[in-house]
């Protein structure tokens, strides 16, 4: 046997040999294909490239014309989030960089960082600047940088370049005057410039949120990002999944691998297992998380995927924390929530914590149970529930000092209770006799 | 200030170490053989017998890059920088001019000599008739580039058909490939008259179909002259612009000159776009004698080169500008012609050259002051050259050229949808702005009244209205009309300043910016105010210019309300002081603004008020049309029913343009798309109805624009998301009332699905999914650490939902709850 470097654990020895290049296996390799496929956040939205009816190749028509033409146009990207929105941007800029090379450059904004005015137009300034080489002053006055902004729109467009200018987020952008927005839009609308402002946003409503003399100068382009459909996720699996024929792989294993994979894709039951996921959220991202699950329980020995991969990855993805937390919840802290849905019950609707020891007190005197503990110990585990989010005070606001005093509320609704006092092992019979007791009669 | 010449040149010695390799971080600043021609233009003797302006011009004939000239130029090279000291000895033969030439020299009456201001002896004129030809700033004149050229005797005027070699009188084609020029009866097969639109001669047309042609040879003893035009594509002639002229105390003429270069002298050389008679003109200026002067040729924008058929030989065509230090294109503005937006572009003017000299020797030396101090700075004031800092912008812009001029630009054909598309873009200014004739007499006729009045008190318009129905622009056409008559001499000269009040930083500002633009100088806002209470209470005067009227033009000045709305008073206040000639036009869209502040301030702006109504869709339909006026690309219908649409809804032009905008690029994408397809299968047919823009696309058009886009969202979500939402509807109408909590959604998701045999969803599976619904506003929701407390309620008609979801296939038992 090879002497192997101590620092390296037993495990780590795929790991050491990867990165030696020299032992990876067939199975590896068809992994790390495969995932990078999955990890990057263009491959996905490539397979759609083609069809007229996508939002790809609309947005490409749109900026190309605007390039070819030399005219301004402003469009907003419209979708909820893990659609690709983004991805679709970058699939376009890029093949238009590669067809027309020195022509684009390109802005990035996000309004998490770049919602303030000034910040924004230092920030289109400096990286204008990168992009032609130009010194940049820190120091540079909003002013000045504004100005030097829209000097650059007319000379950018008098030399035939586009500046294409993306608002990520871009409903954050509205809040203020919209100065920032205006004075894109405006210099769009009165300068020989040739630029094109695409906004970004989850938010359907993003374009009501700007000021009415920013929505005139707006031209209302929207593309709507929809999930896919059923057909186009099945497409968007075996474009993703199948392993190419004409690689490094040996063919066999290549075609083993993909009968399998059809085998797999045709299958009832994996077709169950996709469509409880799709119920859930139906978007490119959440599938190619999924995917990503998957892949990486992929069997090492054979190299090939299974069902049973498939459905391992949805179990992990179909997790319900809340539950999952009342299960490993010790039986006072079970106590102490049963105790709050008694008083709810009783429609006492501001209770503490004394008021919830008040409550234990009673049950413990009227059944007798073995588990007594002291106020303190009880405090701890209200503590504890509290830190769980399973409970929380009513009003954020007015803190005061001791938590006993503060008036709090059960976060989690009776039937997540119920489900969990019987999924957790440990629920002593008088608990559950007692919620059921009373929520039942 | 330095005034004479002698002090001048070595002033700008500091020139020669920044177009040395060694300076700036310029990428490939300067080649020896362009700074040679640069510092032998700078370091001139002072006797102005020796040509050195020539011999520049033949070391920079080594910019070629052509093969024709390369061997040439290498050798010329080699020696040039061997002896650099020794440029004279170049040219063996001292220009003398042809002895033919009659030697005239007169300064016509228009010429204003300048002598008494300009203590050097040198005299400026505007207009000089040298040799005969009358020549004025600004034309564009030949320049003689070689000595001792055997043939530059002759100048024909008229260039000789190619194939019978006599000029005559005789009608000729021009070939649009090689240039020659042919008679019509020479051409087999004749023509009659000549054809429309491109021509390409016989052996042009056999060149490019790969075959060896045999031009026909000139007969013996006749040589085939070349005309100027074809010396100067051939690089033997020079082309400039005049910028200035001048006369030395030594009685030589001068003139201050900006070359033209033909694409073979690029760095890129000849593109195939290229048209034959192009030209670019070059940020590259020097001092030439008169004597070199040619005569006129006449170089032309895109338009009027155009227009210009038959105005003879010396035409060309120029659309570019090309930066000789960076190598890069850019196209030539109107606005440099257009002396209304000087303002504008005040900035870049600045590193160009002034473009009217009108002979002013102060200025002459100002320029060359400031230019020298840029490049000094260069080195260690880095932050005074950023470019986004005030100083920076002038040094760092001529770097954005683009090195190529991309062919798709060039070669591209548009189409009528295309030039629709273009017509309909909100930036191009139509040449004519109709349905807004009674507002603008009433802006010109209160900007005439308030400057003929000697007084001009208290002057102040109001001017609101909707956005999009004109009022900026028609202000601003008001305000170029009123710039031309100032021109014609029928009004008294004024200043205008157009301020736009979101383009402000602060309220404040708005001083520095008056103050900046009537002075050109920067201060802080709070001497600025200082300096303008000063000129407009007081009547001093600020700067330079005399106490001329200023017209002041706030937009969106609703933006200038500050707490105390001391700013606005400011403003207001100022043109009720008997001195101040100040008039203050205020636009906003509010109509009641004047209402809303303090009652000094209303009181002072609130009398005289002038509304732009929305459009009504007769407007708007006269609007878009006369854009499109000569271009087959809409359907009238197309264009009544989006103005109809529009005009119900906001009456605002620019959605109206857009709308039909959008429309048309409906229609070319799809156009584009059907020809694509199409190519495979069978060649493209294309009837004339479907270039149209037709109703269909008008009403895309519309859809997007006005329609939110939730029902296709909410067609489109994931099947536990439409139960959710049903689930909703259903609650709130049962409660009747406006929210829920999320306690109750749940279980009624829950006995939905129960009830329909579908699979209970966790209940923080739904947290997630009214978060995400929430997320993209179809509901609203409070943040979902709060659980089953988190209130929701639906951000739409429930009417929507109901719409979007009736007969939805994937979950059909969903209709029952609606």
């Amino acid at each position: 046997m090879r002497r192997k470097p101590l620092c390296f654990p037993p495990s780590a020895r795929s790991l050491s040999q990867r990165i030696r290049g020299d032992a990876m296996t067939v199975a590896e390799k068809a992994q790390a294909l495969l995932r990078r496929r999955l990890c990057s956040p263009t491959f996905a939205h490539a397979a759609f490239k083609s069809s007229p009816e996508s939002n790809y190749s609309k947005l490409r028509f749109l900026i190309s014309s605007s390039i070819a033409e030399a005219c301004n146009n402003s469009v907003l990207l419209l979708g909820p989030r893990g659609s690709g929105k983004i991805a679709v941007v970058e699939l376009v800029l890029e093949d238009l960089k590669a067809e027309h090379p020195d022509a684009i450059s390109v802005i990035r904004l996000n309004g998490l960082l770049h919602s303030d005015d000034n910040c924004a137009l230092k920030e289109i300034a400096r990286q204008l600047c990168v992009e032609h080489q130009l010194l940049f002053s820190k120091m540079a006055s909003s002013d000045d940088n504004s100005q030097f902004v829209m000097d650059m729109l007319r000379e950018c467009g008098l030399a035939h370049k586009t500046i294409i200018v993306i608002l990520d987020e871009f409903d954050l952008f509205t809040q203020g005057k919209q100065r920032l927005l205006y004075s894109l839009l405006d210099a769009m609308q009165t300068l020989i410039s040739q630029a094109v402002v695409i906004g970004v946003s989850c938010r359907l409503d993003a374009d009501q949120l700007l000021e009415k003399r920013i929505r005139s100068r707006f031209s209302h382009r929207k593309l709507l990002f929809v999930p896919p459909s059923k057909e186009d996720v099945q497409r968007l699996l075996e474009c993703l999944l199948h392993l190419p024929k004409d690689s490094s792989f040996p063919s066999k294993y290549v075609t083993e691998f993909n009968r399998r994979l059809s085998n797999i894709l045709s299958d009832k039951k994996f077709k169950e297992v996709l469509d409880s996921l799709l119920d859930v959220d139906g978007s490119v991202s959440n599938l190619l998380r999924l995917l990503f699950r998957a892949v990486s329980y992929m069997d090492m020995e054979s190299g090939l995927l299974s069902l049973e991969n498939f459905k391992s990855a949805y179990l992990c993805t179909y997790r319900q924390p809340k539950i999952d937390n009342l299960e490993d919840a010790s039986i006072l802290e079970l106590y102490i929530l049963v105790c709050m849905n008694r008083l709810e019950t009783k429609e006492q609707n501001s209770y503490n914590f004394n008021s919830i020891m008040k409550e234990y007190k009673a049950i413990h005197d009227a059944y007798k149970t073995s588990d007594n503990y002291a106020n303190n110990v009880c405090l701890r585990a209200f503590e504890h529930l509290l830190e769980q989010e399973l409970i929380g005070f009513t009003d954020s606001k007015g803190r005061t000092p001791s938590i006993e005093f503060h008036p709090v509320k059960l976060l989690i609704s009776s039937r997540e209770l119920y489900q969990g006092l019987t999924s957790n092992s440990s629920c002593p019979a008088i608990l559950q006799k007692l919620f059921d007791h009373e929520s039942y009669k | 200030m330095h005034g004479t010449p002698q002090k001048s040149r070595p002033k700008s010695s500091p020139r020669r170490p920044k177009t040395s390799p060694g300076a700036p971080p310029t990428p490939e600043s300067a080649t020896p053989r362009r700074s040679l021609r640069r510092i032998s233009c700078i370091s001139e003797p002072k006797s102005p017998q020796t040509p050195i302006p020539r011999v520049a011009k033949s070391l920079a004939t080594d910019r070629l890059e052509t093969p024709r000239s390369a061997r040439k130029s290498r050798k010329s090279l080699l020696c040039s920088e061997k002896t650099p000291s020794k440029a004279p000895t170049f040219s063996p033969v001292t220009p003398n001019p042809p002895e033919s030439k009659k030697r005239k020299r007169s300064e016509t009456g228009e010429s204003k000599p300048r002598a008494s201001r300009t203590p050097k002896g040198r005299v400026y004129y505007k207009k000089v008739v040298y040799d005969g030809g009358e020549f004025e700033v600004g034309d564009d004149v030949y320049v003689k580039r070689r000595e001792g050229a055997e043939s530059d005797d002759e100048d024909p005027e008229v260039e000789a058909c190619r194939i019978c070699f006599q000029s005559g009188r005789l009608v000729m084609i021009e070939c649009d490939d090689c240039l020659g020029g042919f008679h019509l009866k020479c051409l087999k097969p004749r023509l009659k008259k000549i054809p429309e639109g491109e021509w390409i001669c016989r052996f042009c047309e056999a060149r490019k179909m790969g075959k060896e042609v045999e031009l026909p040879k000139p007969p013996e003893g006749k040589k085939l002259s070349r005309t100027a035009k074809e010396k100067l594509l051939s690089s033997d002639l020079w082309a400039a612009r005049i910028e200035s002229f001048w006369k030395e105390p030594d009685g030589i003429y001068w003139m201050k000159c900006r070359w033209y270069m033909i694409p073979e002298e690029t760095v890129v050389g000849r593109q195939p776009h290229n048209l034959r008679r192009e030209l670019y003109r070059t940020n590259d200026f020097s001092d030439v004698e008169m004597e070199s002067v040619l005569r006129h040729c006449y170089v032309m924008s895109p338009k009027d080169f155009r227009e210009a058929d038959n105005e003879g030989d010396d035409v060309f065509y120029c659309e570019y500008e090309y930066d000789v230090h960076w190598h890069n294109f850019k196209r030539i503005t109107d606005i440099d012609n257009d002396d209304e937006d000087g303002e504008e572009a005040g900035n870049d003017e600045e590193w160009k050259f002034p473009e009217d000299l009108h002979g002013d020797i102060d200025e002459n030396s100002e320029y060359e002051e400031h230019k020298t101090i840029d490049y000094s700075a260069q080195k260690n004031r880095t932050h005074e050259l950023a470019a986004n800092s005030h100083k920076g912008r002038i040094f760092g812009l001529q770097r954005i050229g683009i090195k190529k001029i991309p062919e798709h630009v060039r070669s591209h054909k548009q189409t009528d949808l295309e030039k629709a598309k273009a017509t309909l873009l909100l930036a191009t200014l139509p040449k004519s702005l109709p349905c807004r004739n009674k507002e603008m007499e009433e802006i010109a006729a209160f900007i005439k009244g308030a400057i003929c009045d000697d007084q001009c008190l208290g002057r102040c318009l109001y001017i609101h209205g909707v956005p999009g129905t004109g009022k900026t622009m028609s202000v601003l056409a008001v305000m170029r009309n009123l710039r031309s008559e100032v021109d014609a001499g029928t009004i008294r000269p004024y200043c205008f300043v157009d301020i736009n009040g979101l383009k402000l930083s602060s309220p404040e500002n708005i001083y520095r910016v008056i103050y900046e633009t009537l002075s050109s100088r920067r201060v802080g806002w709070k001497k600025a105010l200082h300096y303008l209470n000063e000129r407009f209470s007081d009547g001093t005067k600020v700067g330079k210019e005399e106490n001329k009227p200023c017209v002041l033009l706030i937009d969106e000045l609703d933006l200038l309300l500050t707490r105390n709305q001391s700013v606005l008073y400011n403003i207001l206040d100022w043109p009720t002081k008997p001195h101040s000639k100040l008039i203050v036009i205020g636009i906003s869209n509010t109509m009641d603004l004047p209402e809303k502040l303090l009652p000094r301030i209303s009181s002072r702006m609130g009398i005289q008020r002038l509304c732009f109504g929305p459009y009504n869709y007769q407007q708007l339909q006269e609007i878009i049309s006369s854009r499109l006026r000569g271009l087959e690309a809409f359907e009238e219908q197309a264009i009544e029913f989006a103005s109809r649409k529009v005009a119900a809804m906001s009456g605002d032009a620019r959605r109206a343009l857009e709308i039909c905008r959008r429309a048309a690029e409906l229609a070319d994408y799809r156009l584009k798309q059907m020809s694509q397809s199409k190519q495979s299968s069978f060649p493209v047919d294309t009837s004339k109805g479907k270039h149209l823009v037709g109703m269909t696309d008008v009403e895309a058009a519309i859809q997007e624009v006005f329609q939110a886009p939730h029902i296709r969202i909410m067609k489109n979500c994931s099947k536990l998301s439409k139960v959710m939402l049903v689930a909703m509807v259903h609650e709130l109408y049962r409660s009747g009332l406006g929210e829920i909590t999320f306690e109750r959604l749940a279980t009624t998701v829950h006995s939905l699905c129960s009830s329909n045999g579908e699979v209970l969803p966790g209940w923080d599976t739904l947290l997630k999914i009214g978060c995400k619904l929430g997320e993209s506003r179809i509901i609203l929701c409070e943040e979902g650490t709060k659980h089953r407390l988190q209130k929701l309620q639906l951000n739409f008609p429930s009417d929507d939902v109901a719409f979007a979801l009736k007969d939805c296939s994937e979950v059909p038992w969903l209709s029952k709850y609606l």
